[in-house]
Parts: C-alpha cells; sequence; structure tokens
C-alpha cells in the first residue's frame, strides 16, 4: 500500500480502507440472489429510476465525471464511449452488452451473469437510456448455459414486471434485450466480430472505422460494452461519480472485479479498489501463493507477464502503472505462474490459445499465431529447438505485432515477447540442454 | 487533397485509398485481398506502410513542427494496410523505408508457409501475384521447416471450376466476389483460423457467373477447368476482343496456344462489362475446337460430299447462280455476323440484284429505340424495369442491374486503372431493392433482387405494360393483370416518374410481339424512361443499321424459307431442324451453306463453305446499346475456314468481280463512308454512336407459331453449340424442358428424364427439369437461333420418353 | 443455372416445432432474421447432438440463405457438431490455469479411463471426450464441462465419482463454486488449488 500524504481526502485505493465496500459483488454467491425479489430487496432498480428521471445527457456526464473506463480489457473511458452517439435520427440505435468473457485468466463475469443478472440488467437500462437505445443486446458466450439460464429467467421477471417493455419502469422510455448465445469462439469478444456473429455472420472482425456509434449491430447506431462496465454504472448512478471518482487513481477510478487463479490459497474473484496493489490482492485477499511463485500475469493471458519479486507486489493494478511497466491491466485477471512452471511450457499453452482462437480473417495470425509460432514451440518442448529458432520467433513475434487487422495477434505476441524478455534463460536451457529447466509437473488433486 | 509518398507530392480526390496513392504517385506496393471492382477488406495485410499525418489544435489549426515550422506528421504507431486507408490532407506514406520492407518480407514469408511452391505444375505459374510478389518483395528463402498444411487439391467446385485448397492464401476474393458481384453467396469460408477453406454446399455452383473467380483468384487455387493442363501462361498468344456471344459487347481475352483457343478470360472494359464476364461467354468456345469442324469446303456429289478447293466450289456456286434470275435468289446470315460481313452479304444481294437479304433471328421492330440508355446508365439508373429473363438473356447487364442497386457510380479511373482500393465499396452493401421491378412470365433469378415482381401469363406483357400504362394516364386498370393493387401500381409508377435516370430493359419475350413492343414504348413515353433494348443475337444491332435486310417484309428469312427463293445462300443458320423447313428445302434449286459444322442444313446444301467462330475473324460488332467493337481473330488454325468476306472474295473471283466487302478492308471502306469513322481505328473499349432508328419492317422473321402456352427462353448458352461445349454441358445439363412440379408428377416425369418433345412441330430432345420457378401449366424450353424467346407450343401430350433418370437413393 | 440432385428426404426439425420456431424468429427485428441462424443451430445440436447437412439445409431455407452460408458460419465455432456427441460431451479445459490445476494429467485420465482420444466418441454413444480453450472458471480449475454444465474443482476422486455417474446415465448436481471470498457455503470448505 503506498501512503503519499496530502491534504485532500486520499483516494481509496485498498479494499482495507474502512470507507470501501464492495458493490459489484456484494450478492455473488449468496442463494437467491438472482431473483428480482432479492435484487429489489436491496435496492435494485432504484439507479435506474433514478436515470429515468434525468436528462440522458446528464447520465453520460455522470458517468464520464466517474471516470469509469471500459472493464472489458481495453480501458476506454465509457462515457466517452456513450457521447460518441450520433444525435437521435429515427434510426433504431442499440447498447451491447459484451458477455463473451473468454480471455484466458478471466471470470468476473460469469458470477455477474449467473448470480447477480438484474444487476447487469439494470446497468443496460441505465445505458439505454443514456443513449437513447431502446434495443440491448446480450451476447453470452455459448459455454456460459448456466448464466444463459439465469440471465434469461431474469429478463422474463424483468419483462412481467415492467422494468422491460414498453414504458420502463413507469417511464416513457421502451426497452428490451435481445438475448444471445455465442458457440465457442473467443474473437466475438472483440466487439465487431461479436455484431457480425450476433446478425449470423462468421465472427471475423471488421474493419474500423465505421465504428460502432455510426455503423455497429445490423449497420446502425451502437455502443458496446462489458459486464462489469455496466454493473459499475449503475453504482455511479446510484451514488454519485464523486462516490466512483473517490476510489482508485489518477487515470483509473472506482471498483474493480480483480480475478485470481494460479497456486494461490483462495482463487476466485476480489472486488478491490482501483490501484490496489498485487500484494493486497494476491498476498492478503488470495492467501498468498501456495507453491513458491516467479511470474504475475496481470489482466489475462494476452497481457504481458512481469516477474514476481517485492517490486512487482508493490505495484498498483492500474491502467497507467501496468502500461508503464510494458504490460496492461486486461480484464483483471491476475494468473500466478509457480517457479516449477516451464515458461516455455506455459506461453506454449498461451500461444495454443490464441492459435485456437485466431479467426483466419489475415495472415500474419493465421500463419504466425495460428501456424507456425505453436510448431515452433512444438519444436523446442521436443527438445529440437535451436538459438536460430529462438531469434526466429523473436522475429516472427515482432512481425505479428502491428501488422494483424485485429488484435488478436498482438495479444498472442505481446506476452510470448514478455516472456523473451524475463525468462530467456528458461528458453535457452531448453535449447542447450533438450529439455526444459522444470520438468513438467503431473500434479492434480486427488 | 495534398499526399506525400516517399517524398513525391501530389492531390488527389478525398476518398482515395492510400494504395491508389502509392500507385498514382508511380510507386509499387504488394497487394492479395484488394482486387478492382471490389470492396477492400485489409485481410492480406501485404500493403502494409508506414503512415503518419499532421493533427490539428483544439482550435482547428495545425499543429507545427518547431524546427520547421510545417505542419507535423504525427505516424501512426502501427503499420497501417493502405488498401483500407484513406488519405487525408497532408498525409505522408513511405513504402520504401527499412521497417514496410522487413514488414513486406514477413507478409510474403507468412503468405508462403503453407503454399506448395509447385510453381512448375501449377497452371498459374507465370501469371502468379503470390509468384512474383515473392519475387519482388520477399527475401527468396523460408525459414519455415514443417509440414505444410495438406488439404485437397484437385477439388472440382462444378464442372467449370477446379480449386486447389492448399494453394489458397484465404485473399477471400472469390467469397467476397460471389456476394459483392452477381449476389450469389454459393461460395463461403468454412471452419476458421489456420484450419479455414474455401467451400461450397451448392451442387455446382449455381450462379450464371462463376467463371470470374478463376480470374481474380491471385494464386493457382481456382482454375478454368477447360484449360487446366493446357499450357504455361507464357506460352499463350492473348487476343484482347470482343465477345460474339452476345450482345453486351463483353471485352474478353482469348488465349490460344499452337493454333487453338486453350481458354477465355475476361476482359476489361469500364463502360461495359467491367471485369466480369459470364458462363457462358468464358466457358462457351469449346465447340469451336471441335474435330467436326468443316476445314474444307464440300461440294455434293449423289448423295455424298467431296471436298475441293474454295476455288471449285466458288466456280461452282457463280455458274450456277448465273442461272437464276436475280430475285429469287435468297441471302441470310445469322445475327451474330460482323459488320463487314454484313457489308460482304449485302454486296453479294446487290450482285446477284436480289431484294431477299436478312439477318437472324430479329425482331420485327427497330432494336433502336427512340430514346435509348447506355449500360453504364443502367449500372447507374435509379429506377429500372426489366421485362422478361436478362440474367439468362444478356448477363452482363444482370450485373449492371446489381450495380444500381449498390447506388455506388462508377469510379473515376487512375492513369494505373481501375482503383485498387475503392473505399466505397463494402462487404454486404445494402442492395435497394426498392429500384428494381421486374416482370417475367415466369419466376426469373433476378427478382430475388427486385423490390416489385411481377409474374404475368404467358404473352401477357403487352396486357401488363398497357395496364401500367392506364395507371400512368389515371385510366382504369384491372388489378389482376396488373398482379399487384392498384395503390401499388401507383406508388410505382410514381416512383418512376421521381427518378432521375428510370430505365426500362426490353428483353426478347416482348421485342418477340410487336403489340408487346409498342406498349413497352407507350408506357416508357408515359413515366419517361429510356430504353435498353436487348436483341436475340450479338450484332442485330450492327446488321440492322447496315442494312442487311430484305427490301420488302415477304423477302424477309422467313419469307426465303417458305419459297420466296429458289437459290438461298445461308450463312451459319441452320433452319432444316424443322423437318417441315427441311422438306422445303431439299426442293432448293441451289443451297449454299456456309457453317462450321455439318448441320442439318448442311446436309441438304450443294455447296458447304466452312466458316469461321467469333474467335477466328477481324470484324466490328455494334452492342446493344450502340457502341461499336472490334472484333479480333485470335492465332488459331481454323483450317481453310472464311469468314463472309472470304466467301464474297472467293465468289467475286468466280463471277470476275471485285465485290465491296470481299475483305475485311474493303468492307471497312464501305463503313467508314456511311458511319463516318474507320473502324479499323476503333479503340479496344468501343465507340459509343448515336445510331439511326430504321423504318419499322413488319416482320414474318420471328416465325410464326401457334401462340402456345408455353415459353422458348433464353440461355446464357448458345444452344446450337451447347453439345460440343462439353464442360459447361455438364454444368447447365443438356437443354432442359422444365415444367411445375405438378405438371410434372401428372406425367411421370422427373428431373433428369430424357424425352422428345415436339415444340412449335419440331421434335426437339430435351432433358426434363422440374422447377417451382415455372408456373403451372407452362413448359419451358430453350430458345434457339432458329426460334428466339417468345410463346411456343409444346406439345406434352406427343412426348416420348427416352430414357429415366436413376432413381435418388 | 445448374440443377440441384434433390436430397432423400428426411422429415424437416421444425416440422413439429412451429412454435419454438416463431418465438427464435420473433426475438430478432425483420430486418435482422439472419440473428436466428446461431439459435436455430443451437436447437438442432442440443437435440440431436449434431447439426447435419439436411439440418444446414433446412436451417439454411427458413432463412433464405444459401446452405453454404449456413455451413460457414456453423464451422466457424466450436460447439456446432457435424457428427453426433456421445451423451455425455466431456469437455476439458486445458488452458493456462486449468494446467496449472492438474487439467493436462485430467485430459490424460479421461483418455485412459475411456480409452477415447480427443475428438472421439465411444461406439456405445455414451462419451465423447474434447479438449477446449479456457471456459471462464479459472479460479476454481480445473473445470469439466459435461454438455451444457460445469464441473469444477474437478479432482480426481471427483472426475471417478462423475464417470460412475455418467456410466449409470446419472449426472449429478453440479456443486455451486465462486471462490474468492464468495463461496456460496463456509468459505474454508474443501476447495482452494492443490
Ligand atoms: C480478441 C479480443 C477479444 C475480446 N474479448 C472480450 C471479451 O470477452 N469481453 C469483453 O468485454 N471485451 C472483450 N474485448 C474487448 C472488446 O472488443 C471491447 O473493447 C469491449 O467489449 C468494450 O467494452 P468496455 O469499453 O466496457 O470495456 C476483446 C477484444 C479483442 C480484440
Ligand atoms: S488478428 Fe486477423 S486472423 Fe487474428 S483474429 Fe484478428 S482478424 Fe482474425
Ligand atoms: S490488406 Fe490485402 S491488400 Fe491491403
Ligand atoms: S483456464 Fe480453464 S477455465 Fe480458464
Amino acid at each position: 500500500m503506498s501512503d503519499t500524504a496530502s491534504s485532500a481526502p486520499k483516494p481509496i485505493t485498498s479494499r482495507f480502507d474502512p470507507r470501501f465496500e464492495p458493490t459489484l459483488y456484494a450478492h455473488v454467491g449468496v442463494p437467491g440472489s438472482h431473483t428480482l425479489s432479492y435484487y429489489r430487496s436491496h435496492g435494485g432498480y432504484e439507479a435506474a429510476s433514478k436515470a429515468l428521471g434525468l436528462e440522458p445527457k446528464a447520465v453520460v456526464d455522470e458517468v464520464k465525471a466517474s471516470g469509469l473506463r471500459g472493464r472489458g480489457g481495453a480501458g476506454f473511458p465509457t462515457g466517452v464511449k456513450w457521447s460518441f452517439m450520433p444525435p437521435v435520427d429515427g434510426r433504431q440505435r442499440f447498447i451491447v452488452c459484451n458477455a463473451d468473457e473468454s480471455e484466458p485468466g478471466s471470470f468476473k463475469d460469469r458470477y455477474l451473469l449467473e448470480d447477480d443478472p438484474h444487476q447487469l440488467i439494470e446497468g443496460m437500462l441505465i445505458a439505454g437510456w443514456a443513449i437513447q437505445a431502446t434495443i440491448g443486446v446480450v451476447y453470452v458466450r455459448g459455454e456460459y448455459y448456466h448464466a444463459y439460464g439465469r440471465l434469461a429467467a431474469a429478463i422474463d421477471e424483468a419483462r412481467a414486471a415492467g422494468i422491460l417493455g414498453r414504458g420502463v419502469l413507469g417511464s416513457e422510455f421502451d426497452f428490451d434485450l435481445i438475448l444471445h448465445r455465442g458457440a465457442g469462439a473467443y474473437i466475438c469478444g472483440e466487439e465487431t466480430a461479436l455484431m457480425n456473429s450476433f446478425e449470423g455472420l462468421r465472427a471475423n472482425p471488421r474493419l474500423k472505422p465505421p465504428f460502432p456509434a455510426q455503423a455497429g449491430v445490423y449497420g446502425l447506431p451502437s455502443t458496446i460494452n462489458n459486464v462489469e462496465s455496466f454493473c459499475a454504472a449503475v453504482h455511479i448512478v446510484a451514488r454519485g461519480a464523486a462516490w466512483h471518482a473517490a476510489m482508485g487513481t489518477d487515470d483509473s477510478k472506482g471498483m474493480k472485479l480483480y480475478q485470481v487463479s494460479g497456486p494461490v490459497a483462495r482463487p476466485g474473484v476480489y472486488e478491490v479498489p482501483m490501484g490496489a496493489t498485487f500484494r493486497e490482492l494476491i498476498m492478503e485477499l488470495a492467501g498468498g501463493p501456495s507453491e513458491p511463485a516467479k511470474a504475475i500475469i496481470p489482466g489475462g493471458s494476452s497481457t504481458p507477464l512481469l516477474p514476481w519479486s517485492d517490486a512487482t507486489l508493490d505495484l498498483p493494478m492500474d491502467y497507467g502503472t501496468m502500461a508503464k511497466h510494458r504490460s496492461m491491466l486486461g480484464t483483471g485477471g491476475v494468473i500466478v505462474i509457480p517457479e516449477r512452471k516451464c515458461i516455455v511450457d506455459a506461453y506454449y499453452n498461451v500461444v495454443r490459445f490464441y492459435a485456437h482462437e485466431s479467426c483466419g480473417k489475415c495472415t500474419p495470425c493465421r500463419e504466425g499465431s495460428a501456424t507456425w509460432l505453436p510448431k515452433m514451440y512444438q519444436k523446442l518442448l521436443a527438445g529440437q529447438g535451436t538459438h536460430e529458432d529462438l531469434a526466429l520467433m523473436e522475429d516472427m513475434v515482432k512481425h505479428m505485432r502491428g501488422t494483424a487487422f485485429c488484435p488478436l495477434a498482438d495479444a498472442c505476441a505481446m506476452p510470448v515477447q514478455a516472456s523473451f524478455e524475463h525468462f530467456r534463460h528458461e528458453y535457452e536451457h531448453l535449447v542447450d540442454q533438450g529439455e526444459s529447466l522444470y520438468p513438467r509437473r503431473r500434479e492434480w488433486a486427488a | 487533397m495534398k499526399v506525400t509518398v516517399n517524398g513525391t507530392v501530389l492531390e488527389l480526390d478525398p476518398g482515395t485509398s492510400a494504395i491508389d496513392a502509392v500507385f498514382a504517385a508511380g510507386f509499387d506496393v504488394p497487394y492479395f485481398c484488394s482486387q478492382p471492382y471490389m470492396s477492400p477488406i485489409g485481410a492480406c495485410r501485404m500493403c502494409l506502410a508506414r503512415i503518419g499525418a499532421p493533427r490539428k489544435e483544439r482550435d482547428g489549426s495545425w499543429i507545427l513542427d518547431e524546427s520547421s515550422g510545417e505542419p507535423k506528421v504525427f505516424y501512426f504507431p502501427a503499420m497501417m494496410a493502405t488498401c483500407t486507408t484513406a488519405i487525408m490532407e497532408g498525409m505522408v506514406i513511405d513504402t520504401l523505408s527499412k521497417d514496410v520492407k522487413d514488414a513486406q518480407n514477413a507478409m510474403v514469408e507468412f503468405t508462403l508457409i503453407n503454399h506448395p511452391l509447385d510453381c512448375p505444375v501449377c497452371d498459374k505459374g507465370g501469371a502468379c501475384e503470390l509468384q512474383d510478389r515473392a519475387y519482388e518483395y520477399g527475401t527468396g528463402r523460408s525459414r519455415f521447416v514443417f509440414d505444410k498444411r495438406h488439404q485437397e487439391k484437385h477439388h472440382p467446385l462444378s464442372a467449370l471450376i477446379t480449386l486447389d485448397r492448399e494453394r489458397c492464401i484465404h485473399c477471400k476474393r472469390c467469397v467476397r466476389y460471389f456476394e459483392e458481384v452477381p449476389g450469389d453467396e454459393v461460395l463461403d469460408f468454412i471452419e476458421r483460423g489456420g484450419h479455414t477453406y474455401i467451400g461450397t454446399l451448392e451442387d455446382g455452383l449455381p450462379s450464371n457467373f462463376t467463371g470470374n473467380i478463376t480470374d481474380i483468384c491471385p494464386v493457382g487455387a481456382l482454375l478454368d477447368a477447360t484449360s487446366r493442363f493446357r499450357g504455361r501462361n507464357w506460352e499463350y498468344d492473348h487476343t484482347f476482343t470482343t465477345s460474339l456471344d452476345d450482345a453486351s459487347g463483353s471485352a474478353i481475352v482469348v488465349d490460344a496456344r499452337t493454333g487453338r483457343i486453350e481458354r477465355i478470360k475476361s476482359g476489361l472494359n469500364p463502360e461495359v462489362n467491367k471485369s466480369w464476364i459470364d458462363d457462358g461467354i468464358r466457358f462457351g468456345h469449346e465447340y469451336a475446337d471441335d474435330p467436326e469442324r468443316l476445314k474444307r469446303p464440300l461440294l455434293r456429289r449423289g448423295e455424298g460430299f467431296e471436298e475441293v478447293s474454295w476455288e471449285e466450289a466458288a466456280a461452282f456456286v457463280a455458274e450456277r447462280l448465273a442461272g437464276f434470275s436475280g430475285k429469287d435468289v435468297g441471302v441470310a446470315i445469322r445475327a451474330d455476323a460482323t459488320l463487314e460481313e454484313g457489308v460482304a452479304a449485302r454486296a453479294l444481294a446487290q450482285h446477284v440484284g436480289t431484294g431477299q437479304l436478312d439477318h437472324a433471328p430479329r425482331h420485327g421492330p427497330s432494336l433502336v429505340p427512340l430514346h435509348g440508355a447506355t449500360v453504364l446508365d443502367v449500372a447507374t439508373a435509379d429506377a429500372l424495369l426489366v421485362l422478361g429473363d436478362v440474367t439468362e438473356e444478356l448477363p452482363a447487364l444482370d450485373l449492371r442491374i446489381k450495380d444500381a442497386l449498390k447506388g455506388v457510380s462508377p469510379p473515376e479511373l487512375f492513369a494505373h486503372g481501375v482503383p485498387i482500393a475503392d473505399l466505397r465499396l463494402k462487404e454486404r452493401m445494402p442492395r435497394a431493392s426498392e429500384r428494381l421491378a421486374v416482370v417475367a412470365p415466369y419466376r426469373v433469378d433476378l427478382m430475388k433482387y427486385a423490390g416489385a415482381a411481377v409474374q404475368v401469363p404467358v404473352a401477357g406483357e403487352a396486357a401488363w405494360l398497357q395496364a401500367m400504362a392506364a395507371v400512368a394516364h389515371a385510366q382504369p386498370a384491372d388489378e389482376a393483370v396488373l398482379g399487384m393493387p392498384r395503390a401499388e401500381a401507383e406508388s410505382l409508377v410514381r416512383a418512376w416518374r421521381e427518378a432521375q435516370k428510370p430505365i426500362m430493359i426490353v428483353g426478347g419475350f416482348v421485342l418477340a410481339s410487336e403489340a408487346a413492343t409498342e406498349a413497352a414504348a407507350s408506357l416508357a413515353k408515359a413515366v419517361g424512361f429510356r430504353q435498353v433494348l436487348v436483341p436475340p443475337m450479338a450484332n442485330g444491332v450492327g446488321l440492322e443499321i447496315t442494312q442487311v435486310l430484305p427490301s420488302h417484309a415477304r423477302y424477309d428469312y422467313q419469307g426465303m424459307l417458305g419459297g420466296s427463293a429458289k437459290a438461298l445462300v445461308l450463312s451459319n443458320l441452320n433452319p432444316a431442324v424443322d423437318p417441315a423447313v427441311a422438306e422445303r428445302l431439299r426442293s432448293c434449286e441451289l443451297l449454299v451453306v456456309h457453317d462450321l459444322f455439318l448441320t442439318e442444313t448442311a446436309r441438304l446444301a450443294h455447296v458447304v463453305l466452312p466458316g469461321t467462330s467469333g474467335y477466328e475473324k477481324d470484324g466490328t460488332m455494334v452492342s446493344l446499346e450502340g457502341r461499336f467493337l472490334p472484333v479480333r481473330a485470335a492465332p488459331v488454325d481454323a483450317g481453310e475456314a472464311r469468314d463472309l468476306t472470304g466467301v464474297v472474295k472467293a465468289l467475286g473471283e468466280a463471277f470476275g468481280q471485285r465485290l465491296e466487302g470481299r475483305s475485311v478492308r474493303s468492307a471497312r471502306r464501305v463503313l467508314r463512308k456511311e458511319l463516318g469513322f474507320d473502324p479499323t481505328e476503333l479503340h479496344r473499349l468501343g465507340l459509343l454512336r448515336e445510331l439511326p432508328r430504321r423504318r419499322a419492317i413488319v416482320s414474318l422473321n420471328v416465325r410464326e407459331t401457334v401462340v402456345g402456352d408455353s415459353l422458348r427462353v433464353p440461355s446464357l448458352a448458345r444452344p446450337e453449340y451447347l453439345g460440343r461445349n462439353a464442360h459447361l454441358r455438364a454444368a447447365l445439363g443438356g437443354p432442359a424442358l422444365r415444367l411445375h412440379p405438378e405438371d410434372a408428377a401428372a406425367r411421370g416425369l422427373r428431373t433428369g428424364d430424357e424425352v422428345v418433345v415436339p415444340v412449335d412441330g419440331v421434335p426437339r430432345r430435351l432433358e426434363v427439369r422440374v422447377s417451382d420457378a415455372v408456373p403451372r401449366g407452362v413448359s419451358l424450353v430453350p430458345a434457339t437461333p432458329e426460334a428466339p424467346a417468345g410463346p411456343a407450343a409444346v406439345a406434352l401430350d406427343d412426348l416420348v420418353h427416352e430414357r429415366r433418370a436413376l432413381e435418388v437413393a | 443455372m445448374s440443377s440441384r440432385q434433390p436430397l432423400p428426404t428426411v422429415t424437416p426439425f421444425f416440422a413439429d416445432k412451429q412454435e419454438r420456431l416463431s418465438e427464435i424468429l420473433a426475438r430478432y427485428p425483420e430486418y435482422g432474421r439472419r440473428s436466428a441462424l446461431m439459435p436455430l443451430l443451437w436447437e438442432v445440436q442440443r437435440a440431436e447432438r449434431h447439426v447435419s447437412e439436411a439440418r444446414v439445409e433446412e436451417i439454411a431455407e427458413i432463412l433464405g440463405l444459401h446452405a453454404t452460408e449456413v455451413k460457414g458460419v456453423m464451422s466457424f465455432y466450436g460447439t456446432y457438431h457435424e457428427h453426433p456427441v456421445g451423451r455425455y460431451h466431456l469437455q476439458v479445459c486445458r488452458t493456462l490455469s486449468c494446467s496449472l490445476a492438474g487439467a493436462d494429467t485430467l485430459a490424460d485420465f479421461l483418455e485412459d479411463e475411456l480409452d477415447l482420444v480427443n475428438g472421439e466418441t465411444d461406439p456405445e454413444g455414451r462419451f465423447s471426450l474434447q479438449y477446449v480453450e479456457c471456459l471462464g472458471s479459472c479460479g476454481t480449475a480445473p473445470v469439466l464441462q459435461v454438455n451444457d454444465t460445469y464441473f469444477e474443482r474437478v479432482s480426481r476422486s471427483r472426475c471417478r465419482a462423475l464417470l460412475d455417474a455418467m456410466r449409470r446415465d446419472t449426472l449429478p448436481e453440479p456443486t455451486l463454486e465462486r471462490g474468492g471470498d464468495n463461496e456460496p457455503n463456509a468459505p474454508d470448505q474443501e476447495g482452494g488449488a492443490a
């Protein structure tokens, strides 16, 4: 925890700050929390009613002022994105929820969908009002069947209660949701691929511009956000922008759902204010590693790893700090890599994921991420790699970066580069010795 | 806008893509996925460049570079695909620096890792964009040491197109093509990522425009099945010419090798066919290479023929003709003869002194409309009324109609040609179907794209047109005839009247009838349509304006066959398919037939002269829009075959006369006087001319039929040659008898059955095709040059079942 | 236009499910009819455990598309199958967090126990085994998805019990696990990483 003294009230950057109170995940895990009656009994839909009493622009301004940045990975300011919508011109407008959560290490949205679906509905209703979209689309990844069912039931309940449909919550505003189920393709998380998928097309990303606000779903004005972003909007409207902005650091405001996986005592999702440190998250909340660790992946497998050290543990988990350390906050999906995991094997695993998920549209990704790079890893791991192979791999990932059509190839290349940067000795050991520094492990809980 | 490309400064229109800017500046940048006339998609990443642009302060002024005082150029953090980047004021594009070179090397290497590099056995070798680009922009080596992707190598996508999946580089040109150009989405990517391949579930790629994908495939993945393994690209002689398969004036390239035609590719004519041709034009050339082609003149000797020299044959004809009074001689030529051939035929008729001169097939009314429109007008029309089945009758027009529905005007050309990346074009663009109304006596393909589609009864066009004209004049009209509620008809008329550029396309069903043609003209006048009339054959317009016409209606082609001519010279016409006509021809005193094959008619002839195909002659044709286009002979071995000018030369020599039109050159001397320009000087893209309208020749030319309740329908494949175009026939099936499912069931007919059925009294061998596009009670049979599109009597009761289709399991 | 050979006739899947079909089509706006493509594929996949070519054609017909387009979309996704999967379709995540929790060993265990390799279905059609990528259950790894149900923190003993149950054609209720400080039950119940 950093403790800079200043006269203004100190921003909340620790979950242990007494002023901090969980909101997004306050009800996850509570039996029955997915029902409308539970939600209402905990103040549900009051924020939506409040928003409907404001001018749409006022809602957008509130979200802008809150400093909320998109929680889907890229961290684009949510209120600013909402303000990109063209003036109302009679065309149908859409608010879209990206519930395709598929980035390895990310699992925060799933529990929101399963245990607090009304929170999302309320968030989308608020956003729909703010951008004057009367149709919301929720694109849920195909594997989240339980979540899909919970959300479908919640939508039915909400319709029956007049929260969705004509004149929602007694207002003049019509709003309804279309629930759409994916079918196993990570690329559908990319916003334009998601729209293609929703429209019944192959889920290749689209050219940008035009951006979704100009031509999104069905070519009509659309805004897309992550599940967590919508949920955060509920509390921003309920408690005010200032409440939200009081948490976090200069460029990263509010609370965030961090996820911890890998060998720690208590893996799971933790809601903490932005700017909390890895130490707080991993050591204090998640109980620390259950065996010696050597690296931290800060925000999902596409974000470049950081070596495990006291210095790293003391880094605040915010957008700027991560960028400064040439990584990214991503989805906040922290993965702890144990000392005894061969880094080459770990990154083969990561690369295999992106190889499997490349859409195949563009050359560097189809031939690099999806074909050549995994083959190089296989060669290395088979003990047949050479130093030229390592040079080739570095050259290859260099040319996969910034050349592809969408960020998926970067997502594959960047973490590989970081693994070379911090763990070159493991690659070299494998080449020189023909076997990994850390042999493959067979542990599996009995 | 000012753009700087590698230091070269140039001014370009806003909206220009960076890739076109690079080419306009005289530099090259490699590309695979972009393709002129198709949407840029940025998939191959081959065209990357370093791009920068100045930025503005909040107050709108440029952010200046401290040291130079000029607007500061901010480079994009990553390299940009030039094909999908629009130029901006002050943009700086760099395609030469080391970074760019490195990226190009890398993209070439990526592209090649899964490419089989089987260039020595690949038909595309020598004309392969990948080969060229790898050579120019690659490092010449690959560091990929693994087994390449193995996929199907000889996959027949259809009878016409063979796919080698290993060679595919996923540029998506072919897949986009089907969606963007004909709008038939019959090909798609299957699977994803590294496993992606192209494929179809549609049997045989049902579209009339499949062959174009073999032109645009940058590698040897999609190949023309008629020419596979036939030659290397550098061995081909390329002849840039105009197709005589229909009246579109489509530019084609005939590739020949050692005296034979190996394949036909699309030529480029931005104002006509862009770079697309239909499958009939592309694959319909095999007949020219048929072993049964006549190579030498034949003279009748008793029951048989004897091969003779041209001199002998001509001497025989000249001597026999001398025995006739001039007016008893008839000369008739097929309507795909060139202007020069028309002049020759005319000269021959003049020499013998006959008014019995005609071309066939020909409609009664003139093919030059009062207010005509061009193909480009069609492509930019904002209201279209299509009467008939253009997709079959003149497929090139079908594609231009679809252009009009996209509403993107034809691009301005650069010095380097058609824009490589026209940023106005998008994948899956909306089509303004409300601009299109289609009227036909059965469900035609174009109706899928039409906002209004009306199926009229057979020969019901006149009534429909009159009814619409009545609506236009606010007079009563029968809704049953209109085929729609009056209010809808009124709103159609309103839309036509309000349109800036309303165009009516008139097909053969209407032109076959005087009344319908008149009704079409009246409706056109009433709402302000300009008209495009679809000639029944390639040079109908040209032969009309060069007056290859009878002096009197009773001397037209049908008149000649009916007995007005005692001696007949027929070029490429085969009336003896009709046994009744054959009977009459048997008693003809002199029958001279000029043709490619020993047709039914040629068998009855006294002299048979070997003719040339449309790929083997030089000349000029006039397309439906009045565009004069050059026809050029490809270097192929046609034996002693000659075109009509050659026939006239031989005859003239035998007469001891120097006839006009005894050579292409002498015919052009005549044409130059009549047309006011020399066709020799025609540019490849042709010359659009205002055309004279001819006096109406009330004609019997369209064979008089018992108006039946069935139809002869046009087909993109030339019916007279279908049997000799093996690949095309395999793709399309044989000449079809199309029936409604219930009519077929009632007679126990199934798709694939072979039958012989009298069509207007002429027994025809046809293949049954059951289709719900056909109305009940109507049979559709193919039109032929002898019996063009129009109503027909099909005597299903006299149908003979020749062979039944195999049972489907 | 070429002729299509008629396929052998099968009863259309939606012949007796018109109401369901209309309900699905009605979810989407008129101009977005094609959006129903994935839901329709799901209907067939769930009922028949695969989507046959005849069904592809049927869906194409319903939506006014070419069968090729339906196939292009269907084959893009990992969870529509061309060939039937078993009654218990076991999907093992082997991605990083699961791998760190023993997923590779779990996968080997399943291969050996069921005598299946990745992508296979046993001859009785009971089990299929498929390796999949991250299922969003990294905090409760390793995870085994059986048909549409997640089984999390799958230890060797849990896995055995699960297989035994499926061999008896019963599928137990999944345990509700959340990890972190949102465990529904006592925070220190069985679990945590190995
Ligand atoms: C390959 C790829 C995968 C993505 N996956 C997801 C995802 O699963 N969920 C998500 O919310 N955003 C994902 N994104 C980010 C979205 O494109 C988009 O930025 C986000 O949904 C916007 O929402 P936000 O502004 O609320 O973060 C992905 C982006 C890329 C390039
Ligand atoms: S980087 Fe290219 S191939 Fe990869 S997912 Fe994006 S568009 Fe598809
Ligand atoms: S990305 Fe293929 S040409 Fe530009
Ligand atoms: S890694 Fe297996 S669920 Fe995320």
